[in-house]
């Protein structure tokens, strides 16, 4: 279809030849080309050529100018499809899809068989999942160009992802047989035939995609893919039989697929354990060197066969030295029989080793030979890690040193030492340790990130961020590096760290980043969608496409959005003052020496602010510096990528609407975590703030879907009966919505009062702490002259039942004040009981005493090294000493 | 012990503070930070032993040009008790005579000792190491103070055989002589 507004054949060359030098990125002689036309009187205000000239800036990273040229072309000339095209390219470009789409359809409108624009435009709607529209664009692509195989792929595929498996699977049918000739080893023909059996499955019609895949076996070369389908297929259909072979042919090929084993035993159709051990006994003979068959049947076997298995599992584990054999069978803790088998192996093993090198009694009297000597050693932190696995940090301790002294060189103790210290509470004391096990292997990333990350618990984030660099890229900073790699686990444990802290705005950066991450993530999926297509990789594809669907699913974006909602219902309940405002202090109530005080500590604090100041301000040039070349880095290489506001800390911490920010990071979390409880928890608390009765009750009714018995649960649903009252009170909300709420209530606790059902509640779980907690604080919040009795309802519960983080939580409690008023007497006795019987965790510890510590530690280092001193002094330049028996 | 696997790797700035771990627990006095900074440079003549993976041993030398001679001088060998009569002391000695014997140009190899060490003693004379001198005071702060100087005489291939010389019995092949660990 001819332009709208025509220019004369030599303009005509001119435009195109601009068209041309776009696709090159040859923009500065569009810009040109785009001037000599436009310098003609007649065409000054050509549409097209403007818009074009827009795009052209745009590709030169000129946005601004991109929009006003591309906006000043469209009004010249709104009915071309040209620049509605070159407007959705350039919104396409800023990442506002929907926009984007509604300028392509607009261009259709003039142009409807434009193939490009109908292609730019499908790309769009499957990024922004417009599966309908997407189905449209593909049938209309298809009708326009029925010959090319993309028309065909893409077209099946929209019916795929709408679900019409019918349809997908006869358009690629009728395709299939129109193929007349095949090359051997055509990769995207195979990928295709298996994306087909795909969709077969998909749609339960399981002979038809086995017989499917028997038909073009030969024609496949994914042979893995064809054998495993096929196992599965049988093993589905009631033909086990025929799945044996498969899978055990499977085996041999890979030894160490923990999935085949699995298909294998239910080919095989054996239910009794031992004959399951059985089967893996003849696999262990078969793959000497084979890690599953020797792993698998401890998971099955129990009594002495586990005792049999395991005996063996872990001997070899020992004599080779295997760093992770206690994580190999950590999970078998979790059956108590199981944990103690184990427990009495090691301890047997620690026993006759020590005595005479052999792991049990029976091969020292068979004289059998002695296992090598560093078994002794691997035996002894694997009891470390055992006991410290059970929580009895002074057995853990006790191994841990004994396997020291045997072998201080060995770095895995060191680490296993610390973890021994986080678990029992002293961040501190464990950061120490991994930090010397760090020192001992700088080239071990490994041992670099872990280090790392007990600083992080330690609030130590400078800290962290130096040893991080010794491994992230020079010349930019680490945090700027990881936050460039996308090291979320860093980020995140920043955030929590900053959390801890009371950092708030700090905090929230790194949630933040860590959500801009996932956005990344989402926005990376448009590359595939064309290369996907072209490649045939469509089972990889469709895996994507599902994978990007529910991306926020992932532990590490619950983490952080945890942390950020926690962080806005902090800022929500208690606000921040605006920072001029903190200044100020009651001075006139001040005796006049505390006030001569105050003026000089003022004093200091402003002549320390005003350094600050300047150094921030310094610091601001350089960052400004740094963000322009690095603008100018990333224009050259990617023109495309818009600017994000950058997080200011100081910003975020002062927003006006903490629970609008805090849904954002929520809603993904009810969507895609709707089986976490927390999340429904933590929807509660944003909802309760927000006054939002139905949304109250949603959350309550889904947690409670979850698990009833969830001891916060109970808190939700005091508080909820109390916001109903107060608001009936008030005012009476809509007839319908008072229906709901009546009925929820009656669902809830009938006709109880709020009082009855907390007692209820306490006399119920009065052996479970966490129950009793919020029973406690439900007493309280309910009656406030109940105070001590809430309080000595926990306080008394028995404390050797407690667990440290048990213990954490309640004495937290009392310290902030918080949740029961101010008790900081009865803190003060708890945090006392507490340190009896959780010795070594830090927040029970006095300061004081934690300082004399510290200052003994430095005193103990400066004498060690007076010594070296003296002892340089002693050895004089040639002495030596060679020392020792071998 | 067919188990058990005995190599030598290189001493690197990544793993320095291993060695100095392992000297500090096996020999009773202390090394300033010259003696590491030295080690850096000393290439083969430095080695930590691994013992299934785990350093347990360590051999330091350096090039000694006094009394116009050229001698290879042993300032440390050691390795942890536990893994003591596994033969990795051999392995390091080993290495360092056939690093001696391969460059050909030094007159002798030779160490101190404390005079009451028995099982050093045994253990180089076991090699063909004599005891040539015996310095009193030669520690200051550890008892007994005097060390035995034991050496062992080399054959030189550059100068005539004029001098007396033994011969050694050489196991090659024991030695490994590049070990990197994970990084």
């Amino acid at each position: 279809m001819p332009s709208s507004d025509p220019l004369a054949p030599k303009e005509g060359a001119l435009f195109r030849k601009i068209l041309k030098c776009y696709e090159m990125k040859q923009y500065k002689n569009g810009l040109k080309l785009a001037k000599q036309i436009l310098a003609n009187p007649k065409y000054t205000e050509h549409g097209e050529t403007l818009a074009m000239k827009g795009l052209t800036l745009n590709g030169l990273g000129r946005r601004e100018e991109a929009y006003k040229y591309v906006r000043l072309g469209l009004r010249n000339d709104l009915r071309s499809h040209v620049c509605w095209h070159v407007y959705g390219l350039l919104q396409r470009s800023d990442k506002k899809y929907d926009e984007a789409i509604k300028c392509y359809r607009n261009a259709l409108k003039w142009e409807k068989d434009n193939l490009q624009i109908l292609k730019d435009l499908s790309l769009l709607q499957i990024q922004m999942r417009d599966l309908e529209g997407y189905k449209e664009t593909r049938h209309h692509l298809f009708t326009l160009r029925p010959s090319q195989h993309a028309s065909w792929i893409g077209f099946a595929m929209s019916y795929h992802l709408l679900g019409d498996y019918e349809m997908a699977n006869n358009i690629l049918e009728t395709f299939s047989q129109s193929q007349t000739s095949i090359e051997a080893h055509d990769y995207r023909h195979s990928e295709l035939l298996l994306y087909q059996s795909q969709i077969l499955i998909e749609s339960s019609h399981l002979q038809q995609a086995l017989e499917h895949l028997k038909k073009y076996e030969s024609q496949i070369v994914d042979k893995l893919a064809v054998r495993e389908t096929m196992g599965d297929l049988y093993i589905k259909l009631q033909q086990p039989e025929k799945a044996v072979p498969i899978f055990d042919a499977l085996i041999r090929r890979n030894p160490e697929n923990v999935l085949y084993y699995e298909q294998y035993l239910i080919a095989r159709q054996v239910s009794e354990a031992s004959e399951k051990v059985a089967l893996f006994r003849e696999f262990q003979a078969k793959y000497p060197r084979a890690l599953c068959p020797r792993r698998l049947p401890l998971n099955i076997a129990t009594g002495d066969a586990f005792r049999e298995v395991t005996d063996e599992y872990l001997r070899r584990g020992l004599r080779k030295g295997i760093p992770p054999l206690f994580v190999n069978v950590r999970a078998l803790h979790q059956q108590v029989d199981k944990a103690k088998t184990i427990e009495a192996l090691a301890l047997q093993y620690f026993e006759n080793l020590t005595r005479s090198g052999h792991f049990s009694r029976e091969d020292a009297d068979a004289g059998a030979p002695v296992e090598p000597a560093s078994a002794l050693v691997w035996t002894a932190l694997f009891l470390a890690q055992h006991y410290d696995y059970m929580r009895d940090t002074d057995r853990a301790l006790e191994c841990i040193n004994v396997a020291i002294d045997h072998t201080p060189t060995l770095i895995e103790l060191l680490i296993t030492k610390g973890r021994i210290f986080k678990h029992a509470g002293d961040a501190v004391e464990a950061y120490i340790w991994l930090d010397e096990a760090q020192s001992m292997d700088t080239a071990d990333r490994y041992i670099n990130s872990k280090c790392a990350k007990y600083m992080l618990r330690a609030n130590m984030i400078q800290e962290a961020e130096e040893i991080c660099a010794k491994f992230t890229r020079e010349g930019v900073s680490a945090m700027d590096n990881l936050n460039e790699m996308q090291c979320m686990w860093f980020q995140t444990e920043c955030a929590l760290a900053y959390q801890r802290m009371g950092r708030w705005g700090e905090a929230l950066k790194k949630c933040h980043e860590v959500d801009r991450h996932f956005a990344e993530i989402i926005e990376d999926q448009f590359d595939f969608h064309t290369y996907c297509m072209r490649k045939m990789t469509l089972r990889a594809y469709v895996g994507l496409l599902r994978l990007e669907d529910v991306l926020r699913r992932h532990p590490f974006y619950f983490k952080a959005a945890k942390c950020a909602i926690e962080v806005y219902i902090r800022l929500y309940d208690k606000p921040l003052k605006s920072e001029a405002t903190i200044e100020e202090i009651d001075i006139e109530n001040l005796p006049p020496s505390e006030l001569k005080k105050l003026r000089s500590k003022q004093r200091k604090a402003k002549k320390k602010a005003e350094l600050e100041s300047a150094q921030a301000a310094q610091a601001q040039v350089k960052r400004e510096q740094h963000q322009k070349s690095k603008q100018q880095a990333t224009q050259e290489t990617d023109p495309d990528a818009p600017q994000l506001d950058e997080l200011v800390p100081e910003k975020l911490e002062r927003t006006d609407e903490p629970l609008e920010k805090a849904i954002e990071f929520l809603k993904p979390l009810q969507q895609l975590a709707k089986d976490r409880i927390e999340t429904h928890l933590l929807a509660f608390e944003v909802y309760y703030r927000k006054n939002k009765p139905l949304l109250m009750l949603q959350s309550i009714r889904r947690a409670r879907a979850i698990n009833s018995a969830h001891p916060e649960l109970h808190s939700c649903i005091v508080r909820f009966m109390k916001a109903l009252k107060a608001d009936s009170d008030q005012r009476r909300c809509n007839a319908h919505v008072q229906q709901v709420l009546d009925k929820a209530n009656q669902e809830l606790i009938g006709t109880k009062t709020p009082q009855q059902l907390n007692d209820e509640f306490i006399a119920k779980n009065n052996a479970s702490i966490l129950h009793l907690y919020e029973g406690a604080r439900g007493l309280y919040e309910l009656d406030a002259s109940k105070k001590d009795a809430a309080i000595n309802l926990i306080t008394s519960f028995d404390l050797s039942k407690l667990r440290l983080e048990e213990a954490i939580k309640i004495y937290m409690a009392l310290r902030d004040g918080d949740v029961f008023g101010e008790c900081e007497a009865k803190a003060a006795a708890y945090k006392q009981a507490c340190h009896n019987r959780f010795q070594y965790a830090r927040i029970f510890r006095n300061v004081e005493e934690l300082e004399a510590q510290l200052q003994e530690k430095v005193a103990a280092k400066l004498r060690a090294e007076q010594e070296q001193q003296l002892n340089h002094l002693d050895v004089s330049e040639s002495a030596g000493m060679a020392d020792a028996a071998f | 012990m067919t188990r058990s696997s005995i190599e030598l790797g290189d001493v690197t700035p990544h793993n320095i503070k291993q060695l100095k771990k392992l000297n500090t627990v096996v020999f009773p006095v202390s090394y300033n930070d010259k003696f590491y900074v030295d080690v850096l440079e000393a290439g083969e003549l430095a080695k930590l032993a691994y013992y299934n993976d785990i350093v347990v041993g360590a051999v330091c030398c350096r090039i000694d040009s006094t009394e116009n001679q050229r001698r290879l001088y042993i300032m440390t060998l050691g390795c942890l008790s536990p893994y003591r009569r596994l033969g990795i002391g051999t392995v390091m000695f080993e290495h360092i005579l056939n690093y001696a014997e391969n460059d050909g140009n030094f007159d002798s190899i030779f160490l101190h000792v404390q005079i009451n060490n028995n099982g050093a003693i045994e253990f180089y004379k076991k090699f063909g190491f004599e005891i040539v001198d015996t310095k009193e005071q030669y520690y200051k702060r550890i008892e007994p103070a005097d060390a035995h100087v034991l050496q062992k005489t080399l054959r030189r291939k550059n100068t005539p055989p004029n001098s007396h010389h033994q011969n050694h019995h050489l196991t090659n092949g024991a030695v490994n002589e590049k070990k990197e660990r994970r990084t």
